[in-house]
């Protein structure tokens, strides 16, 4: 486990659903096997865009802050929110920034354009490469277990009810096959009429 | 010079098994890999050992390709030996360790699933780790995507992580007919293919149950 | 490995260190303190490689009190770990990263404990462990760690778990200093 990305453990999952998307992560903070932390959110908030990020926690702590000034700044400047879309090349072009010294984190974006009310959801690599897609991304520790899941899970134009338990019961079960993804898990559902629901999962403890 | 390697790295795809009340399955893709070169797009996995037994071993096919005659040997010497009688499955899966423990300081590089009949008449799936550790269990993935199938299996065979909509308790576990269990390979596979370059092709599903066996063959992605 | 733990209670933080000073085969010191007040309301219990420890929390302490007497206005607990993270995650970039664990323990109307590793990772939480040590306590203060322990009760819980590290360290640690972190500031129990 010298691998930096996998020190600390964890995972994100964002879907698309009709006039939604959802974003949702595990809680766990390790420290190889021991488990440091159960309440470590790796999703953040910057305006309507949610954020989240895996991989290492002092990057995600690194970046997640960075990104909040840089978005803050933009909002100033340009006196208008933030699209997804920004975000998302905002994202991008602060990890490329750090092509060969790069932070060691796998963010996701989820969003609504604020004009043309399309659900947008992307990931990127450590470097900034994105990957847009129609339906889901994941990142983490637990990418394969969550390939698996939410591959056959998902289907096309849910409501944000089943949307909320699709994506649920995607992270939680590719959590429990995944050692250092767990302690619980955190689950955002955006709506086109800018409503947003939180809620946390309780899960297993080991 | 670089030393001898004795294990290579071509293998099947993935394979998966579910246990049912009155039933087993055993499913496996017809791609035959090798790195990142398909070598075959319908060569089975799934070996037929007789007595009603069924293996797949995931990992380097050639060692696989070994387990199968062991075992074949091993079973025909019971026949002599015991004038015809049938192998169980619970002294099959003994046998498999035997065999792979044998091996505790060369191992096959394999992760053997074995399906059949128990004596009680509910169907049996064993699996395997290359040494031999093995255990009974209600689902099991193996190979490449393994990693892909087995949260899903977790979900959709043991409800792992459901709840009852009523009582709001964890959903009580019930025997999954046949056709369910049929329809969750299918989609576990589709989903697997769909991400993982070694799986693909073709699916083929046996089916045991204690009128015999079927097979069924079922369209995988092929790019 | 030196022994850093903190306990969260509720109106005051203790923060058990080790006092042994070790370096190869020999102790050179057994009354070490491992425990730096930072200004009035804050501590920072400390470990890692020797030289870069001290040279870390001097350098951390100096700059929040220069902080306090430029503006009039001490940092918040919250401050001074988010500060000290800020320092070591950049540093770990550096040619040289400095390599210390730090806890940061805290009272500002409430008490407050941050769990700070050389990497820059810094969590808030209600106990914490630091190398070692928390292979063998945080089992224990998982079971007995509550919202609502007095300040007896934590010393209680702290008691516990110095017992366990003395029945299972394969070294002599020189038992443990307590420190205890209130509203009236930071001093040494017993």
């Amino acid at each position: 486990m010298s691998n930096p990305s996998e020190i600390n453990g964890g995972s994100a999952v964002a879907m698309i659903g009709k006039d939604c998307v959802a974003i949702a992560c595990d809680l766990r903070l390790g420290l190889q096997s021991v488990t440091v932390s159960g309440d470590f959110e790796k999703i953040f908030q910057y305006g309507g865009n949610f954020v989240a990020f895996t991989g290492l926690a002092t990057d995600v702590q690194t970046v997640s802050t960075e990104l909040r000034q840089k978005h803050a700044l933009y909002e100033m400047v340009e006196e208008r929110s933030m699209e997804p879309n920004t975000a998302a090349h905002l994202v991008s072009s602060m990890l490329y920034s750090r092509r060969f010294a790069p932070w060691f984190v796998g963010p996701l974006v989820a969003g609504i354009n604020s004009t043309t009310g399309e659900p947008y959801v992307c990931s990127f690599d450590s470097i900034g490469s994105m990957d847009v897609s129609h339906d889901f991304v994941v990142t983490g520790t637990a990418t394969n277990q969550l390939y698996g899941m939410a591959e056959s899970l998902y289907e096309k134009d849910m409501s944000p009810e089943q949307l909320f338990e699709t994506i649920s019961q995607t992270l939680l079960c590719a959590a429990d096959r995944d050692a250092i993804t767990g302690s619980g898990g955190l689950v955002y559902v955006i709506e086109k009429n800018g409503k947003v629901t939180k809620k946390l999962l309780k899960s297993r403890q080991d | 010079m670089s030393r001898f390697n004795p294990y290579g790295d071509s293998s099947g795809g993935s394979s998966l098994a579910i246990a049912g009340a009155d039933f087993a399955i055993l499913a496996g893709d017809t791609r035959h890999s090798t790195g990142f070169s398909i070598d075959s797009r319908d060569q089975s996995q799934i070996a037929d050992l007789g007595d009603g037994l069924f293996l797949t071993s995931n990992g380097f096919s050639a060692d696989a390709k070994q387990l199968v005659d062991d075992l074949r040997t091993q079973i025909k010497w019971y026949h002599h030996n015991n004038n015809d009688h049938k192998l169980s499955i619970s002294a099959a899966a003994r046998t498999t360790m035997m065999l792979l423990y044998g091996k505790r300081f060369f191992p096959y590089y394999v992760n053997p699933i074995m399906i059949g009949m128990a004596d009680d008449g509910t169907g049996a799936v064993y699996s395997f780790d290359p040494l031999g550790s093995y255990d009974r269990e209600p689902s099991r993935a193996a190979g490449h995507a393994s990693e892909l199938l087995m949260p899903f299996l977790d979900n959709q065979v043991t409800f792992a992580n459901q709840l009852d909509p009523q009582t709001g308790e964890p959903r009580k576990r019930l025997d999954l007919d046949l056709q369910t269990a049929v329809d969750l390979v299918k989609d576990a596979f589709t989903g697997a293919a769909e991400r993982q370059v070694q799986v693909g092709d073709t699916l083929e599903i046996v089916i045991l149950t204690k009128d015999g066996v079927d097979r069924q063959y079922y369209d995988l992605r092929r790019d | 490995m030196d022994i850093l733990l903190g306990i969260r209670t509720q109106n005051e933080v203790l923060l058990i260190t080790s006092r042994s000073l070790a370096r190869g085969i020999s102790v050179l010191k057994s009354d070490d303190v491992k425990v730096l007040e930072c200004n009035k309301h804050t501590a920072l219990a400390f470990s890692g490689e020797p030289g870069d420890t001290t040279n870390f929390v001097e350098f951390i302490r100096a700059n929040v009190r220069l902080y306090g007497f430029q503006n009039k206005q001490e940092l918040t607990t919250h401050a001074v770990a988010s500060y000290a993270r800020k320092e070591l995650a950049t540093s770990l970039r550096s040619r040289k990263p400095y390599q210390v664990n730090i806890l940061v323990a805290g009272h500002n109307g409430t008490p407050e404990l941050h769990w700070i590793d050389y990497l820059g990772t810094n969590v808030t939480l209600p106990y914490a462990a630091h190398g070692y040590a928390s292979y063998y306590v945080l089992s224990t203060l998982d079971r007995w760690w509550t919202e609502t322990l007095t300040l007896e009760e934590g010393l209680e819980l702290a008691r516990k778990c110095i017992d366990e590290l003395e029945k299972r360290m394969p070294i002599d640690f020189k038992g443990c200093n307590i420190h205890v972190v209130d509203q009236n500031g930071v001093r040494l129990h017993e």
